[in-house]
């Protein structure tokens, strides 16, 4: 799978502030393998670049492809499909189920298009260290541990790309590289690609690409 | 495993309408139970009605002629081409003949067996409409005589008189044996012709000749084609239609009120049931609507839960289908309940309205149960549709 970018801009920039970016306004492509960090200061665009590649906003100008598709002309049902085979994400704002349970998070992920036996979910939760949050509910849980149950929530579906909004905004060191670690070795198997957008370069994270928004 | 309704359960916020929700049950029950229920009352109604004068063919015959009223007196009162022409393409009515006159005068005697002559008419009909016809009923000139099909409430009256008149009574078999004269007199001459009655009617009051010897007698004798007719036979497949006695009575023809009278009951039996359907249905509106705004209220509530999966990639589709889906053994079961309630009513009919009959069917009509699946199958598509357009508004 392949994701383009043709000269995307977001409607809400003001003229020129695109200038000198090394993603907005330009042509470039995203294909399965790589790993692509985006590093760029506050308000520069983070959230809504990762946004307008899932397909939850539809405003800039320019044209984002999934393989030669253009996604503004999707509709609900496709981008569920996209979304549960070939894309998946973590936000920066988690959008967990708060009432829920932590495992019931996990698994109406999971169940979606399985990847893993329900037992992975237990394997990862114990690699993370969050294994005795399982059943409690997810309200109740720390932002960090929520922050690690989103992580390992995305990784319970097939991808060609990981999307990644600082999703180590509330971990420690040592767990973000515990983080990065999982998600890498996910990656790898499934042959993904990550695209990581942080406010600074996060050096456990092997980029091919690095880019400046 | 693949995923169903139990899996999204715990993220839909259902259970704080319940009100609604088994109000919505109830109104859907109670109106498809008066849906039903009426239309087995007017399936019922038409069968035993129809019965009531029914041919064994099936089919009803009637005369009509147009009613004769001070103000139309003196004037032409027979039927014109155009008119039965407008009879026969009335969807009601599967045919209309006339009644043919004769033009001429004729008196019948008996010859010297029985000492009585009469002045007669004489009528010819299309042979589909009489009920007994013989094959010897034709003529051609030259024939030793003309048949002649006689209505056998004319012989009953016969036979009432003859006594005090010092006639003999006569039996059908005696009277079709009695050689009779007609003697046809017109404008241009008399003619005398030998006669035989072939067959009794019960169906038509009239002293029935085939019909080419009518248009030879008429021409010859009064130098007439087409008589217009006073009379036209109706074949009707049911003579208490009440489509047919409306437009009957509208074009102001005359009908034999004994052999419709059940039409106008029957009119306004099924004017009531007609009603009380009418009420069903919009009882079964105002459930499926409550129903929808329980949905509604559900999705609503649900909203960011409904959002998130969405985002997580749930399908609008299939979360609008799982969630339609949850309802349809509940539906189900209403329906089916008032199915059965229905079977009880026809069957409690039967045995405290009609106790004598076994004319009507034991079990419920088809179109009963038909309406039943179909009402079935609206109900959640309804669900579907809205559950569908709900999702895709958040």
């Amino acid at each position: 799978m392949q994701i383009s970018l043709q000269q995307v801009v977001p409607d809400f920039f003001e003229t020129g502030k695109s200038n000198g970016s090394q993603l907005w306004n330009q042509s470039l492509s995203f294909s399965t393998g790589e790993n692509i960090h985006i590093v760029a200061p506050s308000g520069s665009g983070k959230t809504s670049l990762i946004h307008f590649l899932y397909g939850l906003r539809k405003d800039y100008s320019g044209h984002i492809l999934y393989d030669n598709n253009d996604i503004k002309n999707f509709d609900a049902e496709k981008f569920s499909t996209w979304r549960q085979q070939n894309i998946s994400i973590i936000f920066q704002d988690l959008r967990l189920f708060t009432q829920q349970t932590v495992l019931e998070n996990l698994e109406i992920k999971r169940l979606l298009f399985p990847y893993h036996k329900e037992s992975r979910i237990t394997a990862m939760a114990k690699r993370l260290g969050i294994e005795n949050k399982l059943t409690k509910l997810c309200s109740t849980c720390s932002y960090g541990e929520q922050q690690r149950i989103a992580i390992i929530r995305a990784l319970q579906q097939p991808f060609d790309f990981l999307l990644l909004d600082e999703p180590f905004s509330h971990l420690d060191e040592n767990n973000r590289q515990k983080a990065m670690e999982l998600m890498q070795e996910e990656a790898t198997e499934r042959k993904a690609a990550i695209i990581l957008t942080d406010l600074k370069k996060i050096d456990y994270f092997q980029a091919e690409r690095m880019l400046y928004l | 495993m693949p995923l169903s309704y139990k899996n999204i359960a715990p993220f839909l916020k259902a259970g704080q309408n319940k009100v609604s929700r088994w109000l919505s049950y109830i109104g859907l029950g109670v109106g498809v139970l008066l849906l039903l229920s009426s239309v087995q009352m007017y399936t019922n109604i038409n069968h035993l009605i129809r019965d009531k004068n029914s041919r064994k063919s099936g089919t009803d015959f009637i005369s009509i002629t147009k009613t004769i009223t001070n103000d139309n007196m003196g004037k032409d009162n027979r039927f014109t081409d155009g008119d039965i022409k407008e009879l026969q393409a009335q969807p009601f009515i599967d045919g209309a003949a006339p009644l043919k006159a004769n033009a001429f005068k004729v008196t019948a005697n008996a010859g010297n067996m029985i000492p009585f002559s009469t002045d007669v008419f004489v009528e010819a009909l299309d042979n589909n409409f009489i009920d007994t016809v013989p094959s010897g009923f034709k003529w051609t000139e030259g024939d030793e005589f003309v048949p002649v099909i006689f209505s056998s409430e004319f012989l009953e009256m016969y036979n009432v008189f003859a006594p005090s008149w010092d006639l003999p009574q006569m039996s059908e078999k005696t009277a079709s044996s009695v050689q009779l004269f007609l003697q046809c007199h017109g404008r241009d001459g008399n003619r005398q012709y030998k006669a035989k009655i072939v067959a009794f009617s019960d169906r038509i009051n009239s002293i029935l000749v085939p019909e080419k010897f009518l248009a030879q007698q008429n021409k010859a004798l009064e130098g007439v084609e087409n008589v217009p007719a006073s009379r036209v036979f109706l074949k009707t497949k049911d003579a208490n239609n009440p489509q047919l006695l409306t437009y009957l009575a509208e074009k102001n023809y005359h009908v034999n009120k004994d052999k419709t009278k059940f039409g106008r009951v029957k009119g306004v039996l099924q004017a009531i049931v007609s009603g009380l359907a009418g009420f069903g249905v919009l009882v079964i509106l105002l459930a499926l609507v409550l129903f929808s705004f329980y949905l509604q209220l559900m999705i609503a509530r649900s909203k960011d839960n409904l959002q998130l999966l969405l985002t997580l990639g749930y399908s609008p589709g299939w979360l609008s289908k799982t969630v339609a889906q949850k309802w349809i053994p509940v539906y189900t079961a209403i329906i089916v309940a008032a199915v059965v309630a229905t079977q009880l009513l026809h069957l409690g009919f039967q045995h405290f309205v009609t106790p004598a009959r076994d004319e009507l069917p034991l079990l419920i009509d088809w179109i009963v149960l038909l309406i039943a699946i179909l009402l079935l199958a609206l109900s959640i598509a309804i669900n579907y549709r809205l559950v569908k357009k709900s999702l895709l508004k958040l």
